[in-house]
């Protein structure tokens, strides 16, 4: 497979505050990727490094070939606040991306296949204040994935919903991960949401650092009935504790 | 429909009780500066072409004032919400000149412009043009970073964030300056309006103040409350049609 994303000695700071120390990291493309690691570890930075929000201080970060220097149209991200404009409608919101830009061929048509495929069909014309939280992450990610982006990155995608809606969601997001062959990289606090979503593990050393761990458990079907997956969560309890 | 029904009979109720503590007021205090309200809308209905030609000046006036303090208010507004450094040099002088009694400025005004509608239309636009700029950046000031980040991450050219995202984040921002501003801009009427005219509700009311025929000072001041709540009533249509996320989220 071929090396999509590659972090080479980065170093990051926020002031005197080291956060990053020499971070190498490689991540194949059309793999999904999850990011775990202790409040403040530097998960959101790698995240913001890899999207163009912010430089390193030292280092590279490459995205399919090319040095990160500034946000790039194809990769999308999905806040962990989403940032749904409370002026726009679900159909305003999906389409933007592409009129930015300038798509506008055949815009109502993908908007609305997207939009049948996230069962917000419904939902078109109304706005987020109207919607429930987990209809409103599922106008976001569709917002994300409307321009078919090659890198998918996401800041605790499902961190604001209840049990149901999470795994509701969680099925969206490896069945279009995957529909797209799109890479995707996840930051989360929830280890169960890591190891059911993650082909990778990353994990957040506490000097700075990153290892890496294959998950076997990755899109298994009722995974979660199965006991050998219980046992990778306590393995990455495990694993998360020595780091703190 | 039967919001509006409910929202007509409150206001047609409101303005009844108006009414009634008028007349209260006028049959308590038993003086001809406060005359009663059936003699007032009586003397209205006897003038109503003389009353409504006064009202068309002011608001024709009023409107010509905001429209430019729009068109120069909200750009610089803007400019100043997202420029920090205009907002650093701007700033100092727009709190200084914010709480100035604009009037003041009239004689420099007549003296530049004229005694025509010159001098008094930007004697308007001087007075409200300050509010529409502070709501304006304020407005702008208040969009969530997280928004501009979304729009940093679509890679959204500087035209195409004006298009999704400032304005219409500034739209609610702009109708509350604007129902400020037509409010200042009636009030200021009487002093841009008592001097070389004869129309104009402003004009109305104070030429019949000095000839202290109150019932006729009474209809002006009527006339003018009429014209504010008309004006309002625009406003909130117009917002309603702009704005309709507003109306949704209450």
């Amino acid at each position: 497979m071929k090396d999509f994303i590659i972090m080479d000695r980065v170093f990051f700071s926020y002031g005197n505050r080291e956060i990053l120390s020499n971070v190498h990291l490689t991540l194949e493309a059309g793999s999904s990727y999850a990011l775990i690691g202790k409040s403040g570890s530097g998960k959101s930075t790698i995240l913001n490094l890899i999207a163009g929000f912010l430089k390193p201080d030292g280092g590279t970060v490459t995205v399919n070939g090319a040095e990160v220097r500034a946000p790039r149209s194809e990769t999308a991200f999905l806040f962990q606040d989403l940032g749904l404009f409370p002026w726009q409608t679900v159909e305003d919101a999906v389409s933007m991306p592409l009129k930015i830009k300038g798509r506008t061929d055949r815009l109502e048509a993908a908007v609305m296949e997207l939009l049948v495929e996230m069962r917000l069909e419904g939902h078109k014309d109304k706005y987020p204040q109207e919607l429930s939280g987990g209809e409103r992450q599922r106008v976001a990610l569709a917002r994300t994935l409307i321009g078919e982006p090659d890198l998918l990155l996401m800041d605790e995608p499902t961190s604001a919903l209840d049990a149901m809606t999470k795994e509701e969601l969680q099925g969206i997001i490896i069945r279009e991960q995957q529909k797209r062959t799109a890479t995707l990289l996840f930051v989360t606090h929830d280890i169960e949401e890591a190891v059911m979503l993650g082909q990778h593990i990353l994990l957040m050393n506490v000097d700075g650092t990153v290892s890496q761990l294959d998950n076997p458990y990755y899109s298994v079907k009722n995974a979660r009935e199965e006991l050998g997956f219980y046992d990778q969560c306590i393995r990455l309890r495990k694993l998360l504790k020595m780091e703190m | 429909m039967k919001d509006i029904k409910r929202l007509t009979q409150s206001q047609l109720a409101g303005f009844l009780s108006f009414l009634i503590l008028w007349e209260l007021l006028h049959l308590l205090l038993k003086t001809r500066t406060i005359p009663s309200p059936v003699e007032t809308v009586d003397y209205i209905l006897t003038v109503p072409g003389q009353l409504l030609r006064h009202c068309a000046a002011s608001i024709l006036r009023v409107a010509a004032a905001v429209v430019v303090s729009m068109l120069l208010g909200v750009p610089a507004g803007i400019v100043l919400g997202v420029n920090k450094t205009c907002k650093r040099l701007f700033s100092p002088l727009l709190y200084f000149i914010y709480p100035v009694p604009k009037v003041a400025f009239l004689p420099v005004f007549m003296l530049l412009f004229g005694l025509g509608n010159t001098s008094k239309i930007i004697l308007v636009i001087f007075i409200i043009i300050f509010q529409i700029i502070l709501s304006v950046r304020d407005g702008v000031e208040h969009i969530p970073p997280l928004y501009f980040k979304v729009m940093e991450s679509f890679c959204a050219p500087a035209g195409r964030k004006y298009r999704y995202l400032i304005l219409p984040a500034i739209l609610p921002h702009i109708f509350g300056g604007l129902r400020i501003s037509i409010g200042i801009s009636l009030a200021s009427l009487f002093f841009a309006e008592n001097y070389a005219t004869v129309y104009g509700i402003g004009y109305y009311i104070l030429s019949a103040w000095t000839k202290m025929d109150y019932v006729q000072m009474f209809s002006g001041i009527l006339a003018l409350g009429l014209v504010g709540i008309v004006l309002f009533k625009l406003l909130d249509r117009l917002e309603a049609a702009c704005v309709p996320w507003l109306k949704r989220m209450k």
